[in-house]
């Protein structure tokens, strides 16, 4: 495994190519990933995520680790370790923002234990600025106060010497595997994940023999290369391109799980000052401790890492010593890889890089340092919400494993799904459905009855009205486009042109076809256009001020149309004939439709189609028998009648008894009324007409009707008929307007107004 | 009471408790620690449980990631009222067994069943092949 026993051994170039190949791959898939999920959905570093968690992890290596390279100076065996060790615990608790008082004083009247320390120094550093600057800076501060105070503190050295010094710090805690990979950022202070690292301690320090040893190294820290790179490579890359000297040649790389096992659960305890133990048993007493004992003993293993360092120091010290700053990270091992990013964030130099890994390296770690930012943001937020979870907490401590960053990365992504800049149009039926549901709910408030039944709603993204246009770059005189494709902007392949077919061609399609077919087109346009014009008004809500003006005029010219497609009227006809319409009106789509199209016509229209139902009710009514849909028009119908000026309501009344203008001499049977009688839509219309026109009669200001021979001679031909007929062919009215007998009193005498009251049972109809 | 769409409601069930019933018939029981758009969970302290009758198992399982796909239900489990069951909690080996019995009875009463219905010249598809997706 560790096979190159000098810097020349190591293949270098090829180690750079391999990074400098991962590090762009690893570009690109952030590229995919913002095409596909859209910016900013994954600009969360999943490197960060493991980071955190190789915290987890790590936390005990690093501690361990630390502890060896303060020995390292000193060349002092596990004794001094030992209460290095301690002490960096009973620090770690700083970390860990335990805010026990006790166990601030204690730390506060600690004793130096290594005084000329490397990572001691590094330790007191961060401390310090984070007590003093507060929690915030504490984030970025690991990087300065590493330098700050590591520099003065080192002995002498070479100009060799000199660039290697984030080498040196580097062990301090290991961290994601990746080249170029998200500083070492602490986690935000006193998170949960963190947190761990005591209880394993404890776990390390009161059992004595760990149980729980399984796997050897290579399966606990697998290559995160994984397949991409062989064992064999990873150390040359850490070799070569990291440390900068061959490994010595005597290290044992790997121990066994026994092996390890003895060395940290046996030899440790043992050693440890009764006022260290103390000073531990702090730890026990609070919270974090109270940990589920299954936990800490599956925590164990979490120990184990750190032994190969040790090995590599106490075990086998090489034999050619190299200066001690430069020995530490010679403890080779599949871990080491681990460590190896943050070299990166350390590295005050990097000349020795390719150039390309070089700016790579330098963009990541700007883009990490905006992370920072945003991360500081994050905790902060974080901080109230733990509060009021801090008992939950308490009893959990690996809650808070996904980061608040994550669950709204879900959330996005989620939410993105539901981005949509018209509704309407993507969501037809669920925004139907909803709105219903609203109806719904309100009108139960209305009623009030029963205790409010909390509905749960769906929470949906704002619509966010985006604007997409994307142009192509082109180069002058280029024919190629040069185009970016993603979701929002896909590749355009060609240009395809929209041949629409000339009216010619269609028209004469249509010779072709029969009548019926005709119609059924007429109906499914004039249904596209009436969709349309349903939509304008929301169209005109969204739109600009300066667009309305348009957007009224487009909905007016379409309403028009649709006018022009129901009549079927030609450009040049004055007066179009019923025939298109009725044959329209024979078609259920096409009967509902007119009911839908009606309110938008203007009066004139309006009454135009009104007019023609009336002209041709007999046909209509015998058509409809099937499909029993007319009476849908009534409403439309009743709200254009209380529209129309006494003219024109005469002159319908006039066309549903289907007289001619100038009749006077009134049939002994009128089969048209008669028809209209025996039908639900007819006399429910004839019933509407009467009651407009009784309306406009009581009102005073239109007397003209009373004046108007006309409709006081329709009157009596309608009572007679009304009269005449037998009441079991009478059919039964949608609604009976209230003011039908004060109309019948003007024209009847008193004994045939009771007949007609019982008849029509208008007497019900007042209730 | 407002929901997220989609796996984003089970954000707010993070660190609960939670039973999982999976697509194969498994009962998991654990914490649920993270989830992705996919529903694909993170159960931490997760046991098996088996269920036979009345009585019933668990299995310790440890870390347990379920591929969303295999999901069927999902449930938080309320821990004050988890304890006041009435079902009687017994060792592995013993719920295992039981387990066996059960799945034993069960093949035999589907094989008369499938006799019974052969002899009448009728034939139903077998159970196990319907499961298979």
């Amino acid at each position: 495994m560790f096979r190159y026993e000098s810097l020349e051994d190591c293949p270098l170039d090829e180690d750079d190519d391999a990074f400098q190949a991962l590090g762009e791959e690893d570009e690109d898939i952030d590229q995919f990933n913002d095409d596909t999920f859209g910016a900013g959905a994954v600009d969360d570093d999943w490197q960060e995520a493991h980071e955190r968690l190789a915290e987890l992890e790590e936390k005990p290596v690093a501690a361990v680790e630390q502890t060896g390279n303060g020995s390292t100076d000193e060349m002092d065996l596990l004794g001094d370790h030992e209460e290095n060790l301690a002490e960096r615990l009973s620090k770690m608790v700083i970390d860990n923002e335990l805010e026990d008082p006790a166990i601030m004083r204690a730390l506060q009247t600690r004793p130096v234990v290594q005084p000329g320390g490397l990572n001691s120094s590094i330790w007191d550093g961060s401390a310090v600025l984070r007590r003093i600057r507060g929690p915030l800076l504490a984030q970025e501060m690991p990087t300065v106060s590493v330098l700050e105070y590591a520099l003065p503190q080192r002995p002498p050295q070479g100009p060799e010497e000199e660039r290697d010094l984030s080498e040196r710090a580097l062990p301090r805690r290991s961290t994601s595997p990746i080249i170029g990979s998200p500083p070492v950022r602490a986690v935000p202070i006193g998170t949960p994940p963190k947190q761990m690292a005591v209880p394993n301690f404890n776990q390390q320090i009161l059992c004595p023999k760990p149980v729980h040893v399984r796997a050897p190294m290579q399966q606990r820290y697998p290559a995160p290369y994984g397949e991409r790179m062989s064992p064999n490579q990873l150390c040359g890359v850490t070799n070569s391109s990291l440390l900068g000297h061959p490994f010595p040649p005597s290290v044992t790389p790997v121990l066994s799980p026994i092996q390890r096992a003895q060395l940290l659960g046996g030899a440790q305890p043992g050693r440890m000052s009764p006022s260290q133990f103390a000073r531990l048993s702090g730890f026990v007493n609070s919270p974090l401790a109270s940990m589920n004992p299954k936990l800490l003993q599956g925590s164990v293993r979490q120990l184990i890492p750190p032994a190969p360092g040790f090995r590599a120091f106490f075990g086998a010290p090489p034999p050619a010593t190299p200066p001690p700053a430069q020995q530490h990270p010679s403890c080779p091992g599949p871990h080491l890889q681990n460590l190896r990013p943050q070299s990166q964030m350390f590295r005050p130099d990097t000349t020795h890089l390719h150039p390309q890994h070089r700016r790579l390296l330098h963009q990541r770690q700007q883009q990490n340092r905006n992370q920072h930012r945003t991360i500081n943001g994050a905790a902060g937020d974080r901080g109230g919400h733990r509060s009021n979870h801090q008992e939950q907490l308490r009893k959990d401590p690996y809650a808070n494993l996904m980061l608040q960053r994550e669950k709204d990365w879900v959330s996005k992504i989620q939410m993105m799904q539901l981005q949509s800049t018209d509704p309407y149009l993507d969501d037809f039926y669920y925004q139907n459905y909803f709105e219903k549901l609203e109806k719904l709910s309100a009108a139960e408030e209305v009623h009030g009855d029963g205790p409010k039944k909390e509905r749960t709603k769906l929470i949906t993204p704002q619509v966010a009205k985006l604007e997409h246009a994307y142009k192509p770059v082109q180069f002058e005189g280029s024919l190629g486009k040069l185009t970016v494709s993603s979701v929002n902007n896909p590749r355009k392949m060609i240009d395809a042109v929209i041949t629409s077919r000339s009216e010619d061609d269609e028209t004469k399609e249509k010779q072709v076809r029969d009548k019926r077919r005709k119609t059924l087109v007429t109906i499914e346009k004039t249904y596209s256009l009436l969709l349309d014009v349903e939509d304008y008004e929301r169209r005109y809500l969204l739109s600009l001020e300066e667009e309305r003006k348009a957007l009224m005029e487009e909905r007016k010219q379409k309403i028009c149309d649709m006018y022009d497609n129901l009549r079927g009227k030609l450009p040049g006809q004055e007066r179009p004939s019923d025939d298109h319409f009725m044959q329209i009106m024979c078609i259920r789509k096409g009967k509902r439709m007119v009911a839908r199209i009606l309110p938008f016509l203007s009066k004139e229209q309006a009454a135009d189609i009104l007019m023609a139902t009336a002209r041709n009710l007999p046909f209509l009514i015998k058509k409809d028998a099937q499909d029993e849909v007319l009476p849908c028009l009534l409403s439309p119908f009743s709200l254009l009648l209380y529209h129309l000026p006494s003219m024109t309501v005469t002159s319908l009344l006039q066309q549903l008894m289907n007289l001619p203008q100038s009749a006077t001499a009134p049939a002994p049977a009128n089969p048209h009324l008669t028809a209209v009688l025996q039908n639900k839509f007819g006399l429910s219309l004839l019933y509407l007409v009467l009651s407009r026109g009784e309306e406009l009669q009581s009102s005073d200001t239109s007397t003209e009707l009373m004046q108007d021979n006309q409709w006081t001679e329709l009157m009596f031909m309608a009572t007679r008929e009304l009269l005449r007929i037998p009441q079991a062919t009478l059919a039964k009215p949608v609604s009976t307007p209230a003011n039908l007998i004060s109309l019948f009193s003007r024209y009847v005498d008193r004994q045939k107004l009771n007949l007609l009251e019982t008849k029509l049972q208008l007497v019900q109809g007042i209730r | 009471m407002n929901y997220m769409p989609g796996t984003a409601s089970l954000i707010e069930d993070i660190d609960k408790k939670h039973l999982v019933l999976l697509r194969d018939g498994r009962t998991l029981i654990g914490y649920l620690r993270s989830i992705d758009q996919f529903a694909n969970l993170v159960l931490h302290q997760t046991v098996e449980r088996i269920h036979v009758g009345k009585k019933y198992g668990d299995i310790p399982r440890g870390i347990f990631v379920v591929r969303g796909e295999n999901v069927v239900l999902l449930g938080e489990i309320d821990l004050e009222k988890e304890s006041d069951t009435p079902l009687q909690q017994v060792s592995i080996e013993e719920i295992l067994e039981e387990q066996r019995v059960e799945q034993q009875t069960k093949q035999e009463a589907e094989k008369l069943k499938v006799q019974a219905l052969k002899e009448r010249g009728l034939s139903i598809p077998r159970a196990d092949t319907l499961d298979e997706y």
